[in-house]
């Protein structure tokens, strides 16, 4: 098989961008870039699926009378799994996406969306593609401005254009930071293929240390990985829910793309990359979860979410890192996979998650947690979907959040027990382990709050089902969620093939290993298999011995008291305020108590806490020097003489 | 012989004992006779012929949570070697698999607690996954430092053979390793002195005043459940103290059974001898038992 279907593919999506701008009026326009998007998506992932079965790789190459070499674009199994993943979720964003903004249908704002999108999705799908610095980072840079141009659909209001502007700042300072590591790691060479940049790595003056480090600082501040991670809560949030699940779901999974693909490309990284991103996995997993507790913006929530999953995909990638380091291909190989399904496997269940949190924000008029409740009467499918998402992100079995974060502790355990240095990383599980704990307070809290209980403020009157066209795509995803957790052998081989490949291992290298997996998902498939049963027999049992008994209906018990209001259910601040009080400082949250009242205000410790004090600081300092910009001629000449005479002293002092 | 599954059997026959065992156990020790041990029994044969009373407020989830409780409970017994030997079922890193289904159940039945909108019951839930957060932090570290100590992966090698092979150069570590387990039994099986499983305070109580709304067969489930749980855990700590891979089947089918035993027992000599921790105390117990397992680990590392 050729590149040419992915090309075509995305040639659909294009031309479903182009229907939507003419049909901007209509519905037609929109129904097309949905099919659009769908049979394009087919087509292009015909062939992914094809690399990832049997492993081969595809190559296209043009020449261009361009600085910076020729054009190459390519799909290997790295390649292809994030490709899917970008289809996949696009394939549900987008008809989400239509009935999403129909209200506002015919506004400048909704067909720009759409074509935005589009963008986006191409964009997206080169970044994987690319195998040439110039088209990476030109795809790269189409790929930030389309996602700011959706962050601020909504540009009316003042805290989405100021998330969109920190968005923005801080992506250019992330591909800055690429520039330069491409720039020093192709040398002085024209061609700058990636080819070519794997055959410089040996010649490197100072090895890949400076690579790694500009990296990590590029593609980390991508991910959003912990401390890199402030720009994405806000921008998140912004912007509209489909938007948010592409953001989350495969936006951010470029920066880890990245990671994987100068890994490969580099043959290897060094120790010290190993150890830093296991704690920088480490850290986003705990602090992500923490700072998701804290918030009372559902979409926010879901943000730092993301970060806890990033943080987990590092550890995979830590654990691939160290694995190579110390000489474990099998755990190198298993470390890169874990991190590979991971990506695939958040990218499911947090669209999951966006597009059930944007059907409630979309009904209820509100993303606040404390003015929702009881939704899931009014709601009753989308609360189903939900809470499957939910399981999945908290890593339980039967979904497929559990099957990843199983891989992961694998390899964690796995550098445990090989002994030498890398049985230190044993010492991340607990705290992996604490994460998924928290990530069940938090979901608890969110499923909770939002959709048990009863109503806490009017916003949720006369809410419905949500509509087909948001339902459809959330359940859809929930649905790819659970078959994934109930058989995770058919997609292991396939990410086992990833993982060799970013490990430079032969696919079948270390088998004893890598077999006992495989053959060990198929146990996990048996034990899901046995928790479903369980679960419908003893659905049935109960069925059977409530049938002939009497069911009646009553208000909730409460210890006889009777005038209980809405207000007296546990809250969103109130379920999660023992937590957050054990780990303090860590959360930056403060804690407004009153007779009657408590209320939570979370800041992010980074943004909030550092980076915006420092800039303050900063821009104090600079306006000191204001004093010397007064605009009197004879003090600047004054400067000039000082100037000279110090330039003089210079060369007089310290003849060259 | 089929020694997982007839040693299965025998931990879901015995399981209700426990909890009975512990309270009378507590009674007799301070002066009391207390309920026989088999009361659970009773209890659960009267509460699967009640009729139930649901909540206005609730939904389906409500009637699910019991459900999902047990049935992730007994999945979770599919993978602990309880004849000392081998599990029902084993895979590489099954330990994960058996926190995480704990974990499903315990989220299941936290929802269905927030499904009531009652503020009680919302307490409850809250003090819940606020101590099992911590108790998972603990219980993955031990099972990491067996993991480190065995070589193995799996619940089966982590209390199997292996750890048998293990166990004499071990004693420091496993002692250690045995008491956080111990500890954290008390925090998840909701004990004290994490939890009084006697109290009928609402304010004061975490397992039992989220399932203050649960009656009839759903309570059952939710009783057998815990039971089952605090035999599992037990067997795990019996298994850290008295290696049985060597033993023939139906001595270690007997030194099973005398474990159940003795773990109930202890418990109950515990709770007759500490009071419970203020609420806000609860952490730093969970913590410090967590951190014997992380002594435990370094020790193994070193």
């Amino acid at each position: 098989m050729t590149m040419w279907p992915v090309f075509g593919g995305l040639g659909i999506i294009a031309l479903g961008g182009v229907l939507a701008v003419a049909g901007r009026r209509a519905a037609w326009g929109e129904r097309a870039l949905t099919w659009c998007v769908w049979l394009g998506g087919f087509t292009a992932a015909l062939p992914a699926v094809q690399v990832l079965v049997t492993g081969e790789t595809l190559e296209w190459r043009t020449a261009v009378n361009l600085p910076g070499g020729d054009w190459v674009f390519g799909l290997d199994p790295l390649s292809s799994v994030f490709l899917l993943a970008i289809l996949v979720v696009s394939a549900a964003a987008t008809p989400y996406g239509v009935t999403y903004l129909a209200r506002e249908r015919g506004h400048l704002g909704v067909w720009f969306s759409h074509a935005a999108l589009v963008a986006l999705i191409i964009a997206l799908g080169l970044v994987v593609m690319a195998r040439a610095v110039v088209p990476f980072l030109g795809a790269w840079e189409i790929m930030a401005i389309t996602s700011y141009l959706l962050i601020v659909t909504e540009h009316d209001r003042t805290e989405v254009r100021r998330a969109g502007l920190l968005y923005l700042v801080v992506t250019h300072a992330g591909t800055l930071a690429l520039f330069v590591m491409f720039a020093i790691w192709s040398g002085a060479g024209n061609d700058w293929t990636f080819k070519a940049l794997a055959a410089a790595t040996p010649h490197l003056s100072h090895g890949t240390s400076l690579i790694f480090a500009l990296a990590t600082f590029g593609f980390g501040l991508k991910a959003g990985a912990v401390p890199g991670h402030f720009w994405l809560p806000p921008a998140h949030a912004a912007a509209p829910s489909h938007v948010s699940a592409m953001m989350s779901g495969v936006v951010i999974k470029t920066g880890i793309y990245g990671l994987l693909r100068v890994v490969m490309l580099a043959g290897g990284a060094p120790a010290w990359w190993g150890w830093t991103v296991l704690a920088m996995g480490a850290a986003s997993a705990v602090l992500g979860v923490l700072w998701a507790l804290a918030q009372h913006d559902i979409k926010r929530l879901l943000a730092y979410h993301s970060v806890e999953n990033i943080g987990i995909i590092l550890l995979g990638i830590a654990t691939g890192a160290l694995g190579s380091t110390y000489g474990h291909p099998a755990l190198a190989v298993l470390g890169y996979a874990a991190a590979a399904m991971h990506t695939f496997n958040h990218a499911l269940f947090k669209s999951v998650l966006f597009f059930g949190a944007g059907a409630v924000s979309h009904a209820t008029g509100t993303r606040n947690l404390e003015e929702m409740g009881g939704l899931a009467k009014q709601m009753p499918l989308l609360a189903l979907t939900f809470v499957v998402g939910a399981a999945a992100i908290i890593g339980v079995p039967p979904l497929n959040g559990f099957v990843s974060e199983w891989l992961v502790f694998q390899g964690l355990w796995g550098a445990g027990i090989a002994g030498g240095a890398v049985r230190v990383a044993v010492l991340a599980v607990p705290l992996l382990a604490l994460s998924g704990g928290l990530a069940l307070a938090c979901f608890a809290k969110v499923v909770g709050v939002v959709f048990l209980g009863t109503p806490r403020s009017d916003r949720t009157r006369g809410v419905g089902e949500a509509p087909a066209g948001l339902l459809a795509p959330t359940a859809a995803l929930a649905a790819a969620c659970a078959v994934l957790g109930l058989l995770p052998a058919l997609v292991l081989p396939a990410l086992l093939r990833v993982g060799a490949q970013v490990a430079s291992q032969p696919a079948g290298a270390s088998a004893v290993t890598l077999v006992d997996v495989v053959r060990d998902a198929g146990r996990v498939s048996l034990f899901a298999a046995f928790i479903v049963m369980m679960l419908g027999v003893a659905w049935g049992a109960r069925a059977l011995v409530l049938r002939r008994r009497v069911v009646r209906r009553a208000p909730t018990w409460t210890c006889g008291y009777e005038l209980i209001t809405p207000r007296m259910q546990y809250t969103a601040s109130s379920f999660a305020t023992p937590l957050l009080d054990i780990f303090s400082r860590l959360t930056g949250v403060q804690t407004y108590r009153g007779a009657t009242l408590l209320h939570t205000v979370s800041r992010d410790p980074v943004l909030d806490g550092t980076l915006a004090p420092l800039w303050t600081k900063g821009r104090d300092w600079a306006l000191r020097l204001r004093a010397i910009q007064h605009g009197r001629l004879r003090f600047y000449l004054l400067y000039v003489v000082v100037a000279l005479l110090f330039v003089l002293a210079y060369v007089v002092l310290w003849p060259v | 012989m089929n020694t997982p599954l007839l040693s299965l059997a025998l931990v879901l026959v015995m399981a209700p004992l426990l909890p009975g065992l512990a309270f009378r156990t507590r009674a007799l020790l301070t002066g009391r006779r207390g309920a026989p041990a088999w009361q659970l029994y009773a209890d659960l044969w009267k509460l699967a012929r009640r009729g139930a009373v649901y909540s206005t407020t609730t939904t389906w989830i409500f009637r699910f949570a019991p459900v999902a409780v047990f049935a992730t409970t007994v999945a979770a017994a599919l993978l602990v070697p309880l004849d000392g030997r081998n599990a029902v079922l084993r895979f590489g890193g099954d330990a994960v698999a058996f926190a995480s289904v704990l974990a499903l159940g315990r989220f299941a039945l936290v929802l269905g607690a927030l499904d009531t909108g009652s503020s009680f019951e919302g307490m409850g839930a809250s003090r819940d996954v606020t101590f099992a957060s911590i108790v998972e932090f603990g219980l993955l570290l031990t099972f990491s430092a067996l993991a480190v100590a065995t070589g193995e992966l799996s619940l089966t090698g982590m209390f199997g053979a292996p750890l048998a092979e293990h166990a004499g150069a071990l004693t420091a570590p496993l002692t250690l390793l045995a008491l956080g387990l111990f500890a954290l039994m008390l925090a998840e099986c909701a004990r004290i002195p994490v939890d009084d499983p006697a109290t009928h305070l609402e304010l004061t109580m975490v397992h039992e005043v989220m399932v203050l709304d649960h009656g009839g067969p759903d309570l059952a489930f939710i009783l057998y459940a815990n039971a089952l749980k605090f035999a599992l855990f037990s067997t795990l700590v019996f298994g850290l103290v008295v290696p049985r891979a060597r033993w023939s089947a139906p001595a270690s089918a007997a030194g099973l059974a005398a474990g159940l035993l003795a773990s109930a027992v202890a418990v109950g000599v515990v709770e007759s001898l500490t009071a419970r921790l203020r609420m806000a105390k609860v952490p730093l117990y969970v913590f410090g038992s967590a951190a014997l397992g992380g002594v435990a680990l370094i020790l193994l590392l070193r």
